[in-house]
């Protein structure tokens, strides 16, 4: 875990990917942006990197932009 | 009596259908008004010209008739013979079969050789008509005759009268009668005339023409000797027939040789009439023929249209509002049910507003504290050796970070619930404002 990080525009995106991605049966856990990590938003979300594929495709389902990723 | 959504719903059908048949009543009446109006004169102009074809034909008949008795051989010879006795009995039985008022005879001198009323002779030598046609010339022409020209005739008492006004104020007498006459000259075999056949019909309080008319026209007819009415088919509320009464109308338009039409009130009733004058055969004016009908005829099926009109209207309305109360009863209950949902949703979401925000403040009070026993745990394992000290604050980082996760996810949702309060807020007001327009409530 915490292999990958996805992180959104705003907080209420990353409400919604974190919702999605439980919804699609991806494993992840919403944390505090780490400082090295450039976004407006205060929150983003981890994964195992195993899961980045599937999770990729639950957001796209999901409507959901994501703002990017740190590894 | 509340105004709520019901009330005014069947309000508005009921306005507007009444509506609907005020403005249709008074189109109806204005609109048959004018064209019922414009009707009768038509027919009354159309009955005023019949009349006055139906006198002219009369007129003509009593040429036609004078001029037979003038050319007869039997007569010709009595008045050559001034036979006095058996004339008087050959014109009493001519008047009798033909209606004659008087038919008399003159010799080539003017003098009265008999007379079908009379016995006594007299002279007509002043007669004017009798000098036209002793001149040749046969004469036929409505005429007026002095009561000294009908006193021979046994005919003066029916051409006097005393005239009326519609208020029954004397007007003035009447002193002469309206009469249709003929005078054709009797000639010899070699054809110089020898006397006059003098004849025709006195009008006055003769009702023969009046009825005939009235048979052949329908509506009522008069003749006016002058401006008053002489002979008529009117009927008086009293059941008698109008005669005798002045007719200010005659002396205002027919007088000058005009027609007239419109509206005159006769015996308490209101005709629309029309007036032709009667012509002498030398143009003067001396009277009219009336023609009229009831203008109840017409106000009537105005009123009858309208009567009609209304309780089509009534029962419009009934049937309006039988069909529209159920629906109207169940788009209000709708709604209503529809306004109860809404103020019931948004007072839950106002309680969910409330638990939220006291929510927020309580994580924010439990970040605050995990932060404090995470600052003191750090000053733990500064110098700590046991491993465990690096484990609890491991878990401490962990819980930290789950901890502004949530308080973080709190202040967004504290945000988002800053724009639901103003939605909630809108929603009530929606609620509590279909509320009042369904059941007239203010609260």
């Amino acid at each position: 875990m915490a292999d990958v990080i996805f992180y959104f525009a705003s907080n209420a995106d990353t409400m919604i990917a974190t919702k999605a991605l439980k919804d699609a049966g991806v494993v992840s856990k919403m944390i505090p942006k780490p400082a090295s990590v450039q976004s407006a938003a205060n929150l983003c979300v981890s994964l195992d990197s195993g899961a980045e594929g599937s999770a990729r495709g639950a957001l796209i389902a999901a409507g959901v932009s994501l703002g990017g990723v740190a590894k | 009596m509340k105004m709520n959504l019901r009330v005014r719903l069947l309000g508005t059908i009921i306005g507007a259908i009444v509506l609907f048949f005020v403005f249709s009543v008074v189109a109806a009446r204005l609109t048959l008004g004018r064209d019922l109006n414009e009707l009768g004169r038509s027919e009354v102009k159309s009955g005023g010209q019949a009349f006055d074809g139906y006198w002219t034909s009369h007129r003509d008949q009593i040429k036609l008739l004078v001029t037979q008795d003038a050319a007869s051989d039997s007569l010709r010879k009595l008045v050559a013979a001034h036979d006095t006795k058996t004339l008087q009995d050959q014109l009493g039985n001519i008047a009798r079969t033909t209606g004659f008022s008087f038919l008399t005879v003159v010799d080539a001198h003017g003098r009265v050789l008999a007379r079908a009323n009379n016995a006594s002779l007299g002279t007509l030598a002043t007669n004017k008509f009798v000098q036209r046609a002793l001149t040749g010339e046969t004469v036929s022409t409505a005429a007026l005759l002095a009561s000294s020209e009908l006193a021979p005739e046994g005919l003066a008492d029916q051409a006097t009268s005393t005239v009326k006004t519609a208020s029954g104020a004397t007007a003035g007498t009447l002193d002469s009668g309206l009469a249709l006459i003929a005078a054709a000259p009797v000639t010899d075999l070699n054809e110089r005339t020898i006397g006059v056949v003098y004849g025709g019909i006195l009008m006055n309080h003769s009702l023969d023409l009046v009825d005939a008319a009235k048979a052949a026209l329908g509506g009522s007819t008069a003749l006016l000797d002058g401006n008053a009415i002489v002979a008529s088919t009117i009927k008086l509320p009293d059941g008698t027939i109008a005669a005798d009464l002045a007719v200010p109308a005659y002396d205002t338009s027919v007088k000058s040789g005009a027609s007239f039409t419109g509206v005159q009130t006769i015996g308490g009733t209101e005709y629309l009439s029309r007036m032709e004058p009667i012509k002498t055969d030398q143009g003067d004016i001396i009277g009219a023929l009336w023609y009229g009908i009831p203008l109840s005829q017409i106000t009537s099926i105005i009123n009858n249209t309208t009567w009609s009109l209304l309780l089509w209207g009534l029962v419009a309305m009934v049937v309006a509002l039988m069909v529209s109360i159920p629906i109207v009863g169940r788009l209000s209950d709708a709604l209503g049910r529809r306004s109860r949902q809404v103020r019931s949703a948004a007072k839950d979401l106002g309680v969910a507003i409330v638990g939220s925000e006291v929510s927020g403040d309580h994580v924010s009070q439990t970040r605050a504290t995990v932060e404090r026993s995470g600052a003191l745990i750090d000053d733990l394992a500064k110098g700590a050796t046991d491993p465990k000290f690096a484990e609890l604050k491991s878990l401490n980082d962990e819980l930290q970070g789950d901890i502004i996760v949530i308080d973080t996810l709190s202040q967004e949702m504290a945000s988002r619930m800053k724009d639901a309060v103003t939605r909630v807020n809108e929603l009530n007001d929606v609620a509590a404002g279909l509320n009042k327009l369904v059941s007239g409530d203010t609260e």
